[in-house]
Protein backbone atom coordinates (compact mmCIF):
# COMPACT_ATOMS: atom_id res chain seq x y z
CA UNK A 1 0.00 0.00 0.00
CA UNK A 2 1.01 3.66 -0.68
CA UNK A 3 2.34 4.86 2.66
CA UNK A 4 4.23 8.25 2.69
CA UNK A 5 4.32 8.17 6.39
CA UNK A 6 5.34 5.67 8.88
CA UNK A 7 3.53 7.00 11.61
CA UNK A 8 1.25 4.65 12.60
CA UNK A 9 -1.72 5.42 14.47
CA UNK A 10 -4.51 3.37 16.11
CA UNK A 11 -8.05 4.13 15.30
CA UNK A 12 -9.41 0.90 16.44
CA UNK A 13 -13.07 1.70 16.90
CA UNK A 14 -13.09 3.95 13.45
CA UNK A 15 -11.68 1.14 11.73
CA UNK A 16 -14.33 -1.19 13.36
CA UNK A 17 -17.43 1.05 12.27
CA UNK A 18 -15.77 1.05 8.70
CA UNK A 19 -15.18 -2.58 8.82
CA UNK A 20 -18.77 -3.03 10.09
CA UNK A 21 -20.05 -1.40 6.75
CA UNK A 22 -17.81 -2.54 4.43
CA UNK A 23 -18.52 -6.15 5.90
CA UNK A 24 -15.37 -7.03 6.86
CA UNK A 25 -14.55 -9.35 9.37
CA UNK A 26 -13.98 -8.00 12.80
CA UNK A 27 -11.35 -10.67 13.35
CA UNK A 28 -9.34 -8.79 10.07
CA UNK A 29 -10.52 -5.71 11.97
CA UNK A 30 -8.50 -5.91 15.05
CA UNK A 31 -5.61 -6.24 12.54
CA UNK A 32 -6.43 -3.15 10.82
CA UNK A 33 -3.97 -0.26 11.12
CA UNK A 34 -4.27 3.26 10.57
CA UNK A 35 -1.58 5.26 8.53
CA UNK A 36 -1.22 9.07 8.08
CA UNK A 37 -0.97 9.38 4.36
CA UNK A 38 -0.59 12.61 3.89
CA UNK A 39 -0.61 16.01 6.02
CA UNK A 40 -0.35 19.42 4.66
CA UNK A 41 -1.62 22.93 4.64
CA UNK A 42 -3.60 25.38 1.93
CA UNK A 43 -5.56 23.95 -0.68
CA UNK A 44 -6.43 25.58 -4.51
CA UNK A 45 -9.23 27.38 -2.42
CA UNK A 46 -7.38 29.06 0.49
CA UNK A 47 -4.79 30.42 -2.68
CA UNK A 48 -7.69 31.66 -4.03
CA UNK A 49 -8.93 33.33 -0.86
CA UNK A 50 -5.57 34.95 -0.53
CA UNK A 51 -5.77 35.66 -4.50
CA UNK A 52 -8.55 38.10 -3.14
CA UNK A 53 -6.54 40.01 -1.22
CA UNK A 54 -4.45 41.57 -4.10
CA UNK A 55 -5.75 45.07 -5.22
CA UNK A 56 -7.37 47.72 -3.20
CA UNK A 57 -8.70 51.42 -3.79
CA UNK A 58 -9.39 54.94 -2.22
CA UNK A 59 -11.75 55.95 0.39
CA UNK A 60 -13.39 59.14 -0.11
CA UNK A 61 -10.79 61.33 1.93
CA UNK A 62 -7.47 59.19 -0.60
CA UNK A 63 -6.68 56.77 2.08
CA UNK A 64 -5.35 53.79 0.43
CA UNK A 65 -7.77 50.50 1.38
CA UNK A 66 -5.97 47.40 0.36
CA UNK A 67 -7.96 44.56 0.64
CA UNK A 68 -5.42 42.14 2.29
CA UNK A 69 -6.22 42.72 5.51
CA UNK A 70 -9.49 40.98 4.60
CA UNK A 71 -8.04 37.75 2.92
CA UNK A 72 -5.49 36.57 5.64
CA UNK A 73 -5.70 34.17 8.06
CA UNK A 74 -3.81 33.67 11.26
CA UNK A 75 -4.30 30.12 10.68
CA UNK A 76 -4.49 28.46 7.18
CA UNK A 77 -6.89 25.24 6.26
CA UNK A 78 -4.82 22.06 6.83
CA UNK A 79 -5.30 18.75 5.55
CA UNK A 80 -4.66 15.30 7.39
CA UNK A 81 -4.93 12.30 5.20
CA UNK A 82 -5.40 9.07 6.57
CA UNK A 83 -5.44 5.39 5.33
CA UNK A 84 -7.00 2.42 7.01
CA UNK A 85 -5.76 -1.24 5.96
CA UNK A 86 -8.74 -3.32 5.98
CA UNK A 87 -7.20 -6.46 3.47
CA UNK A 88 -4.03 -6.80 2.14
CA UNK A 89 -4.80 -4.53 -0.89
CA UNK A 90 -7.86 -2.59 0.18
CA UNK A 91 -8.24 -0.10 2.37
CA UNK A 92 -10.74 3.37 3.82
CA UNK A 93 -8.94 6.63 3.22
CA UNK A 94 -10.44 9.38 5.11
CA UNK A 95 -9.20 12.47 6.31
CA UNK A 96 -10.60 15.92 7.33
CA UNK A 97 -9.47 19.60 6.91
CA UNK A 98 -9.25 21.92 9.51
CA UNK A 99 -10.90 24.72 7.74
CA UNK A 100 -8.96 28.82 7.86
CA UNK A 101 -10.88 32.33 8.40
CA UNK A 102 -10.00 35.50 7.28
CA UNK A 103 -12.27 38.84 8.36
CA UNK A 104 -14.10 38.16 5.26
CA UNK A 105 -14.25 34.92 4.01
CA UNK A 106 -14.46 31.30 5.70
CA UNK A 107 -13.26 27.96 4.33
CA UNK A 108 -15.24 25.66 6.37
CA UNK A 109 -14.10 22.19 8.13
CA UNK A 110 -14.05 19.28 5.55
CA UNK A 111 -13.95 15.57 5.96
CA UNK A 112 -12.96 13.37 3.35
CA UNK A 113 -13.83 9.69 2.45
CA UNK A 114 -12.62 6.73 0.05
CA UNK A 115 -11.06 3.83 -0.36
CA UNK A 116 -8.06 3.06 -2.29
CA UNK A 117 -7.84 -1.24 -3.77
CA UNK A 118 -4.83 -2.69 -5.55
CA UNK A 119 -4.47 -5.56 -7.76
CA UNK A 120 -1.34 -7.01 -9.33
CA UNK A 121 -1.69 -8.08 -13.18
CA UNK A 122 1.94 -9.48 -12.79
CA UNK A 123 4.63 -10.23 -10.16
CA UNK A 124 5.99 -6.89 -10.86
CA UNK A 125 3.19 -4.60 -11.64
CA UNK A 126 0.56 -3.07 -9.38
CA UNK A 127 -2.46 -1.32 -10.57
CA UNK A 128 -4.13 0.97 -7.91
CA UNK A 129 -7.52 2.86 -7.91
CA UNK A 130 -8.94 5.67 -5.25
CA UNK A 131 -11.72 6.93 -5.26
CA UNK A 132 -12.49 9.65 -2.19
CA UNK A 133 -15.68 11.86 -1.45
CA UNK A 134 -14.84 15.92 0.31
CA UNK A 135 -18.05 16.73 2.19
CA UNK A 136 -18.05 20.56 3.73
CA UNK A 137 -14.46 22.73 3.24
CA UNK A 138 -16.88 25.58 1.26
CA UNK A 139 -15.41 28.76 0.59
CA UNK A 140 -17.38 31.53 1.53
CA UNK A 141 -16.84 35.60 1.24
CA UNK A 142 -18.63 37.95 3.49
CA UNK A 143 -20.34 41.26 2.51
CA UNK A 144 -18.80 44.57 4.16
CA UNK A 145 -21.41 47.55 5.37
CA UNK A 146 -20.07 50.57 2.87
CA UNK A 147 -21.03 54.01 4.18
CA UNK A 148 -21.32 56.27 0.76
CA UNK A 149 -22.29 59.49 3.19
CA UNK A 150 -25.16 60.95 1.21
CA UNK A 151 -25.84 58.54 -0.64
CA UNK A 152 -26.84 55.91 2.37
CA UNK A 153 -24.86 52.65 3.41
CA UNK A 154 -25.06 49.43 1.36
CA UNK A 155 -24.52 45.50 2.12
CA UNK A 156 -21.95 45.69 -0.83
CA UNK A 157 -18.67 43.32 -2.06
CA UNK A 158 -15.89 44.49 -0.31
CA UNK A 159 -13.70 44.49 -3.10
CA UNK A 160 -15.77 45.95 -5.83
CA UNK A 161 -17.55 49.32 -3.46
CA UNK A 162 -15.57 51.90 -5.40
CA UNK A 163 -16.56 50.32 -8.80
CA UNK A 164 -19.09 51.71 -11.24
CA UNK A 165 -21.28 48.47 -10.14
CA UNK A 166 -24.34 49.22 -7.96
CA UNK A 167 -24.32 48.63 -4.68
CA UNK A 168 -26.41 46.12 -4.59
CA UNK A 169 -25.14 44.78 -8.23
CA UNK A 170 -21.89 43.94 -6.61
CA UNK A 171 -23.16 41.11 -4.18
CA UNK A 172 -23.58 38.77 -7.09
CA UNK A 173 -19.85 38.47 -7.09
CA UNK A 174 -19.69 37.46 -3.28
CA UNK A 175 -17.36 34.45 -4.54
CA UNK A 176 -18.81 30.88 -3.23
CA UNK A 177 -16.99 28.55 -3.80
CA UNK A 178 -17.11 24.26 -3.10
CA UNK A 179 -13.77 21.79 -2.87
CA UNK A 180 -12.97 19.44 -5.59
CA UNK A 181 -15.92 16.96 -4.38
CA UNK A 182 -14.80 13.65 -5.70
CA UNK A 183 -11.35 12.38 -6.82
CA UNK A 184 -10.39 9.65 -8.79
CA UNK A 185 -7.32 8.44 -9.17
CA UNK A 186 -5.60 5.08 -10.87
CA UNK A 187 -1.87 4.58 -10.92
CA UNK A 188 -0.28 1.90 -12.76
CA UNK A 189 3.19 0.55 -11.47
CA UNK A 190 5.67 -1.48 -13.08
CA UNK A 191 8.81 -2.33 -11.16
CA UNK A 192 11.97 -3.62 -13.36
CA UNK B 1 -38.72 91.17 -28.25
CA UNK B 2 -35.45 90.92 -30.38
CA UNK B 3 -33.40 88.16 -31.40
CA UNK B 4 -29.89 88.56 -32.46
CA UNK B 5 -26.81 86.80 -32.67
CA UNK B 6 -23.82 89.13 -32.04
CA UNK B 7 -19.79 88.47 -31.92
CA UNK B 8 -18.01 90.62 -29.15
CA UNK B 9 -14.48 91.40 -29.89
CA UNK B 10 -13.18 91.55 -26.32
CA UNK B 11 -15.00 91.27 -23.41
CA UNK B 12 -16.69 88.50 -24.64
CA UNK B 13 -14.90 86.77 -27.32
CA UNK B 14 -17.91 85.15 -28.97
CA UNK B 15 -20.99 84.82 -27.94
CA UNK B 16 -24.12 84.30 -28.81
CA UNK B 17 -25.74 86.59 -27.08
CA UNK B 18 -29.69 86.45 -27.89
CA UNK B 19 -31.34 88.72 -25.73
CA UNK B 20 -34.60 90.20 -25.90
CA UNK B 21 -36.09 92.79 -23.27
CA UNK B 22 -39.44 93.26 -22.06
CA UNK B 23 -40.52 95.68 -19.33
CA UNK B 24 -43.55 94.46 -17.62
CA UNK B 25 -44.90 95.04 -14.36
CA UNK B 26 -41.59 95.89 -13.09
CA UNK B 27 -40.26 92.49 -14.61
CA UNK B 28 -37.17 91.90 -17.14
CA UNK B 29 -38.33 88.93 -19.38
CA UNK B 30 -35.89 86.68 -21.04
CA UNK B 31 -36.50 85.73 -24.41
CA UNK B 32 -34.11 83.62 -25.55
CA UNK B 33 -31.10 82.13 -23.78
CA UNK B 34 -27.30 83.51 -24.19
CA UNK B 35 -24.45 81.23 -25.29
CA UNK B 36 -21.73 81.38 -22.69
CA UNK B 37 -18.14 82.37 -24.62
CA UNK B 38 -16.00 80.51 -26.14
CA UNK B 39 -12.52 81.67 -26.44
CA UNK B 40 -11.87 83.51 -30.27
CA UNK B 41 -8.96 80.99 -31.40
CA UNK B 42 -11.53 78.32 -31.70
CA UNK B 43 -14.42 80.54 -33.05
CA UNK B 44 -13.11 83.36 -35.15
CA UNK B 45 -12.81 80.52 -38.19
CA UNK B 46 -14.75 78.45 -37.76
CA UNK B 47 -17.62 80.06 -37.76
CA UNK B 48 -19.93 80.02 -40.64
CA UNK B 49 -23.41 80.00 -42.36
CA UNK B 50 -25.00 76.76 -42.00
CA UNK B 51 -28.89 74.98 -41.80
CA UNK B 52 -30.31 74.22 -38.53
CA UNK B 53 -29.32 71.08 -36.88
CA UNK B 54 -31.44 67.93 -38.52
CA UNK B 55 -32.01 66.68 -35.48
CA UNK B 56 -32.35 70.12 -33.03
CA UNK B 57 -34.71 71.84 -35.72
CA UNK B 58 -36.98 69.43 -34.67
CA UNK B 59 -38.01 71.54 -31.54
CA UNK B 60 -37.99 74.88 -33.60
CA UNK B 61 -40.78 75.90 -35.61
CA UNK B 62 -43.77 74.56 -36.01
CA UNK B 63 -42.86 72.96 -33.41
CA UNK B 64 -42.00 75.38 -31.28
CA UNK B 65 -44.07 73.92 -28.17
CA UNK B 66 -42.08 70.91 -27.70
CA UNK B 67 -39.60 70.86 -24.60
CA UNK B 68 -37.86 68.06 -25.80
CA UNK B 69 -35.92 68.36 -29.39
CA UNK B 70 -34.44 65.18 -29.67
CA UNK B 71 -34.34 62.03 -27.82
CA UNK B 72 -31.89 59.51 -27.61
CA UNK B 73 -30.05 59.40 -31.15
CA UNK B 74 -27.20 61.27 -31.85
CA UNK B 75 -25.64 62.37 -35.04
CA UNK B 76 -22.33 60.81 -34.37
CA UNK B 77 -21.35 58.05 -32.55
CA UNK B 78 -20.24 58.45 -28.86
CA UNK B 79 -16.57 57.54 -28.61
CA UNK B 80 -16.00 54.22 -25.98
CA UNK B 81 -12.21 55.52 -26.35
CA UNK B 82 -11.01 57.50 -22.93
CA UNK B 83 -9.49 60.57 -24.79
CA UNK B 84 -6.35 62.70 -23.06
CA UNK B 85 -8.99 65.74 -22.46
CA UNK B 86 -11.01 63.21 -20.13
CA UNK B 87 -9.58 62.81 -16.65
CA UNK B 88 -7.61 59.25 -16.14
CA UNK B 89 -10.79 58.99 -13.42
CA UNK B 90 -13.10 58.28 -16.51
CA UNK B 91 -11.32 55.34 -17.53
CA UNK B 92 -11.15 53.81 -14.25
CA UNK B 93 -14.84 54.30 -13.83
CA UNK B 94 -16.05 52.59 -17.06
CA UNK B 95 -14.05 49.28 -16.70
CA UNK B 96 -16.67 48.06 -14.47
CA UNK B 97 -18.97 48.30 -17.07
CA UNK B 98 -21.59 51.31 -16.01
CA UNK B 99 -21.54 53.85 -17.97
CA UNK B 100 -24.63 56.09 -17.27
CA UNK B 101 -27.12 53.76 -18.20
CA UNK B 102 -30.44 54.07 -16.86
CA UNK B 103 -30.04 58.46 -16.20
CA UNK B 104 -30.92 60.87 -18.97
CA UNK B 105 -29.18 64.27 -19.81
CA UNK B 106 -31.08 66.42 -21.18
CA UNK B 107 -28.96 69.64 -22.68
CA UNK B 108 -30.42 72.71 -22.69
CA UNK B 109 -28.11 74.76 -25.77
CA UNK B 110 -28.17 76.37 -28.86
CA UNK B 111 -29.40 73.41 -31.53
CA UNK B 112 -30.45 75.70 -34.46
CA UNK B 113 -28.36 79.04 -34.99
CA UNK B 114 -26.09 79.11 -37.86
CA UNK B 115 -23.08 79.82 -35.43
CA UNK B 116 -21.09 76.71 -36.07
CA UNK B 117 -17.13 76.01 -34.92
CA UNK B 118 -14.62 73.93 -35.20
CA UNK B 119 -13.07 71.63 -32.43
CA UNK B 120 -11.37 67.66 -32.10
CA UNK B 121 -12.65 65.68 -28.97
CA UNK B 122 -10.32 63.60 -30.50
CA UNK B 123 -12.56 61.66 -33.49
CA UNK B 124 -11.82 64.01 -35.84
CA UNK B 125 -12.31 67.85 -36.50
CA UNK B 126 -15.73 68.95 -36.59
CA UNK B 127 -17.69 72.30 -37.40
CA UNK B 128 -20.58 72.12 -34.81
CA UNK B 129 -23.36 74.39 -32.97
CA UNK B 130 -22.55 75.24 -29.27
CA UNK B 131 -25.18 72.87 -28.36
CA UNK B 132 -24.04 69.93 -30.59
CA UNK B 133 -20.30 70.16 -29.09
CA UNK B 134 -21.52 70.46 -25.08
CA UNK B 135 -23.99 67.65 -26.39
CA UNK B 136 -21.21 65.06 -27.89
CA UNK B 137 -19.11 65.78 -24.97
CA UNK B 138 -21.50 64.61 -22.45
CA UNK B 139 -22.00 61.85 -23.94
CA UNK B 140 -18.34 60.63 -24.79
CA UNK B 141 -18.19 60.73 -21.05
CA UNK B 142 -21.58 58.93 -19.92
CA UNK B 143 -21.39 56.69 -22.98
CA UNK B 144 -24.48 54.82 -22.10
CA UNK B 145 -26.62 57.52 -20.90
CA UNK B 146 -29.75 58.66 -22.69
CA UNK B 147 -28.82 62.31 -24.24
CA UNK B 148 -31.94 64.91 -24.83
CA UNK B 149 -31.21 68.23 -26.74
CA UNK B 150 -33.59 71.08 -25.68
CA UNK B 151 -33.11 73.90 -28.04
CA UNK B 152 -32.67 77.01 -25.89
CA UNK B 153 -34.81 79.25 -28.23
CA UNK B 154 -38.05 77.16 -27.84
CA UNK B 155 -38.41 79.18 -24.19
CA UNK B 156 -40.75 76.44 -23.47
CA UNK B 157 -40.36 74.10 -20.25
CA UNK B 158 -38.13 71.38 -20.02
CA UNK B 159 -39.80 68.18 -19.25
CA UNK B 160 -38.07 65.35 -16.80
CA UNK B 161 -37.56 61.68 -18.15
CA UNK B 162 -38.40 59.10 -15.62
CA UNK B 163 -35.74 57.99 -13.44
CA UNK B 164 -32.69 60.38 -12.56
CA UNK B 165 -32.60 63.55 -14.95
CA UNK B 166 -29.30 65.94 -15.30
CA UNK B 167 -29.51 69.08 -17.06
CA UNK B 168 -26.64 70.71 -18.87
CA UNK B 169 -26.36 74.44 -18.90
CA UNK B 170 -23.70 76.23 -20.94
CA UNK B 171 -25.11 78.57 -21.34
CA UNK B 172 -26.20 82.55 -19.68
CA UNK B 173 -29.14 84.78 -19.28
CA UNK B 174 -27.11 88.52 -19.00
CA UNK B 175 -28.93 91.35 -18.31
CA UNK B 176 -27.82 95.11 -17.28
CA UNK B 177 -26.63 94.66 -13.63
CA UNK B 178 -28.60 95.50 -10.47
CA UNK B 179 -31.84 93.27 -10.77
CA UNK B 180 -32.15 90.30 -8.18
CA UNK B 181 -33.32 87.50 -9.70
CA UNK B 182 -36.62 87.34 -8.28
CA UNK B 183 -37.41 90.58 -10.38
CA UNK B 184 -36.91 88.46 -13.58
CA UNK B 185 -39.71 87.13 -15.17
CA UNK B 186 -38.43 83.86 -16.16
CA UNK B 187 -39.73 82.18 -19.50
CA UNK B 188 -41.45 78.82 -19.11
CA UNK B 189 -37.66 77.22 -19.98
CA UNK B 190 -35.57 78.93 -17.37
CA UNK B 191 -38.28 78.66 -14.34
CA UNK B 192 -38.67 75.24 -14.63
CA UNK B 193 -34.98 74.63 -14.71
CA UNK B 194 -34.91 76.91 -11.54
CA UNK B 195 -37.76 74.72 -9.96
CA UNK B 196 -36.27 71.63 -10.51
CA UNK B 197 -32.69 72.92 -8.92
CA UNK B 198 -34.83 74.01 -6.21
CA UNK B 199 -36.93 71.17 -5.41
CA UNK B 200 -34.17 69.08 -5.94
CA UNK B 201 -35.59 67.10 -8.82
CA UNK B 202 -32.56 67.03 -11.66
CA UNK B 203 -29.27 67.63 -10.97
CA UNK B 204 -28.23 70.91 -12.75
CA UNK B 205 -24.61 71.70 -13.97
CA UNK B 206 -24.68 75.21 -14.89
CA UNK B 207 -21.53 76.68 -16.82
CA UNK B 208 -19.99 78.87 -14.24
CA UNK B 209 -19.24 81.46 -17.05
CA UNK B 210 -16.33 83.08 -18.76
CA UNK B 211 -15.81 86.41 -17.16
CA UNK B 212 -13.13 85.96 -14.61
CA UNK B 213 -15.18 87.07 -11.90
CA UNK B 214 -17.04 85.34 -9.38
CA UNK B 215 -20.31 83.30 -10.59
CA UNK B 216 -23.36 86.09 -10.53
CA UNK B 217 -20.35 88.96 -10.72
CA UNK B 218 -20.86 91.97 -12.82
CA UNK B 219 -18.45 92.29 -15.68
CA UNK B 220 -19.18 95.33 -18.66
CA UNK B 221 -22.25 95.99 -16.92
CA UNK B 222 -23.91 93.01 -16.76
CA UNK B 223 -24.43 89.63 -14.85
CA UNK B 224 -25.82 86.26 -15.54
CA UNK B 225 -29.09 86.48 -13.92
CA UNK B 226 -29.25 82.73 -14.44
CA UNK B 227 -26.47 82.23 -12.33
CA UNK B 228 -28.08 84.51 -9.51
CA UNK B 229 -30.96 82.48 -9.69
CA UNK B 230 -29.66 78.84 -9.52
CA UNK B 231 -27.34 80.07 -5.96
CA UNK B 232 -28.49 78.23 -3.27
CA UNK B 233 -30.32 75.74 -5.41
CA UNK B 234 -30.08 71.98 -3.44
CA UNK B 235 -28.96 70.85 -6.63
CA UNK B 236 -27.17 73.01 -8.80
CA UNK B 237 -24.09 72.80 -9.42
CA UNK B 238 -21.79 75.80 -11.09
CA UNK B 239 -18.66 73.99 -13.16
CA UNK B 240 -15.56 76.26 -13.57
CA UNK B 241 -12.86 75.38 -15.40
CA UNK B 242 -8.86 74.45 -14.75
CA UNK B 243 -6.14 73.95 -17.28
CA UNK B 244 -5.93 70.64 -17.42
CA UNK B 245 -6.75 67.86 -15.21
CA UNK B 246 -4.67 68.15 -12.17
CA UNK B 247 -2.93 65.42 -9.91
CA UNK B 248 -1.21 65.49 -6.88
CA UNK B 249 2.40 65.08 -8.40
CA UNK B 250 0.78 67.87 -11.07
CA UNK B 251 -1.50 70.09 -9.88
CA UNK B 252 -3.17 72.53 -12.10
CA UNK B 253 -5.07 75.66 -11.54
CA UNK B 254 -7.65 77.96 -12.73
CA UNK B 255 -8.48 78.66 -16.58
CA UNK B 256 -7.61 82.72 -17.08
CA UNK B 257 -11.19 83.06 -18.00
CA UNK B 258 -13.22 80.63 -15.85
CA UNK B 259 -15.49 82.24 -13.44
CA UNK B 260 -14.39 81.55 -9.87
CA UNK B 261 -16.62 80.75 -6.66
CA UNK B 262 -16.07 83.78 -5.11
CA UNK B 263 -17.04 85.03 -1.38
CA UNK B 264 -20.32 83.94 -1.01
CA UNK B 265 -20.98 80.63 1.11
CA UNK B 266 -23.69 79.33 -0.97
CA UNK B 267 -21.56 79.50 -4.25
CA UNK B 268 -18.35 77.97 -2.82
CA UNK B 269 -20.77 74.72 -1.71
CA UNK B 270 -21.79 74.18 -4.92
CA UNK B 271 -19.03 75.12 -6.91
CA UNK B 272 -17.19 72.42 -8.80
CA UNK B 273 -13.85 72.54 -11.65
CA UNK B 274 -13.00 69.89 -14.24
CA UNK B 275 -10.20 70.45 -16.50
CA UNK B 276 -10.62 72.04 -19.64
CA UNK B 277 -8.29 70.70 -22.09
CA UNK B 278 -8.58 73.34 -24.74
CA UNK B 279 -4.99 72.70 -25.95
CA UNK B 280 -6.27 69.43 -27.22
CA UNK B 281 -9.91 70.04 -28.52
CA UNK B 282 -9.54 73.05 -29.46
CA UNK B 283 -12.49 74.13 -27.44
CA UNK B 284 -12.22 76.42 -23.87
CA UNK B 285 -14.44 77.83 -21.68
CA UNK B 286 -17.35 76.69 -18.86
CA UNK B 287 -18.96 75.90 -21.91
CA UNK B 288 -16.94 72.82 -22.09
CA UNK B 289 -16.42 72.15 -17.81
CA UNK B 290 -20.24 71.69 -17.23
CA UNK B 291 -20.90 68.64 -19.27
CA UNK B 292 -18.35 67.04 -17.62
CA UNK B 293 -20.05 67.37 -14.64
CA UNK B 294 -23.72 66.37 -16.24
CA UNK B 295 -21.79 63.03 -17.11
CA UNK B 296 -20.21 62.16 -13.93
CA UNK B 297 -23.35 62.84 -12.53
CA UNK B 298 -24.79 60.33 -14.90
CA UNK B 299 -22.62 57.74 -14.14
CA UNK B 300 -22.79 58.58 -10.09
CA UNK B 301 -26.42 57.75 -11.20
CA UNK B 302 -26.36 54.32 -12.50
CA UNK B 303 -24.23 53.05 -9.74
CA UNK B 304 -26.46 54.64 -7.13
CA UNK B 305 -29.81 53.81 -8.74
CA UNK B 306 -31.85 55.19 -5.53
CA UNK B 307 -30.26 58.01 -5.53
CA UNK B 308 -31.78 61.46 -5.84
CA UNK B 309 -30.52 64.18 -7.43
CA UNK B 310 -30.10 65.91 -4.70
CA UNK B 311 -27.87 63.00 -3.47
CA UNK B 312 -25.89 62.42 -6.30
CA UNK B 313 -25.22 66.58 -6.29
CA UNK B 314 -23.67 66.24 -2.52
CA UNK B 315 -21.65 63.49 -3.43
CA UNK B 316 -19.94 64.94 -6.61
CA UNK B 317 -19.48 68.17 -4.19
CA UNK B 318 -18.67 66.21 -1.39
CA UNK B 319 -15.89 64.16 -2.89
CA UNK B 320 -14.07 67.12 -4.77
CA UNK B 321 -10.14 67.15 -4.27
CA UNK B 322 -8.17 69.94 -3.47
CA UNK B 323 -4.76 68.71 -3.60
CA UNK B 324 -4.60 68.27 -7.08
CA UNK B 325 -5.19 72.26 -7.48
CA UNK B 326 -2.34 75.18 -6.79
CA UNK B 327 -3.03 77.49 -3.96
CA UNK B 328 -6.30 75.70 -3.26
CA UNK B 329 -8.60 78.32 -1.90
CA UNK B 330 -12.58 78.23 -1.47
CA UNK B 331 -13.08 81.67 -2.96
CA UNK B 332 -11.21 80.61 -6.40
CA UNK B 333 -12.08 76.67 -6.63
CA UNK B 334 -14.87 76.23 -4.46
CA UNK B 335 -15.13 72.80 -3.54
CA UNK B 336 -12.41 71.60 -5.78
CA UNK B 337 -11.72 69.48 -8.76
CA UNK B 338 -14.41 66.55 -9.42
CA UNK B 339 -13.33 63.23 -8.58
CA UNK B 340 -14.90 60.62 -9.98
CA UNK B 341 -13.18 57.96 -8.53
CA UNK B 342 -14.15 59.26 -5.22
CA UNK B 343 -17.71 59.74 -5.89
CA UNK B 344 -18.16 56.55 -6.35
CA UNK B 345 -15.85 54.99 -3.31
CA UNK B 346 -17.31 54.63 -0.10
CA UNK B 347 -16.61 57.43 2.77
CA UNK B 348 -15.68 53.82 4.93
CA UNK B 349 -15.52 49.90 4.48
CA UNK B 350 -16.25 47.89 7.32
Amino acid sequence: MREKSGNRVSFRTTALLLCALLGVSPAIAQEMTTSLVDIHQGSPLSDRARGLGDGGYELQNGNRLSFNQWYRASWVDMHVDLLTQITEDTGILWGFGTGEEGEKYRIEPSLKFGFLTQMHPSANSTLSLSLTTTIGGNLTEKSCQADYGDLGTYSVNCRLAAGEMAPEETLKYLVNAKPERQHLWLNYRVTF
Amino acid sequence: MSRSCRKVAVARPISCLNRGKNMSNNRWKFGIATALALLPASMAAAQEAAGPDPLGALCVGGQSNASICLSATLPTTPSQTVQSWMSPDVGAAWRAGYRGKGVTITIVDDFSSTSRFNGNFGIGVQNQRHGEWTREEASMIATLATIRSKDFSTSSSVTLAPGLNVLNLSYGMYAKAGYSSNQIGWSAEEASIISYATKGTAVVSKAAGNDSVAVGGITGGQQDYLDLALIGKTSAIFVGALNGNGTTSNPTGMAWYSNTAGSNPLVQSHFLVVGVAGDKTGLYGTSFAAPIISGYAAIVGSKFTKATPTQVTNQLLNTARTDTLIGYSPSVYGKGEASLSRALAPVSIK
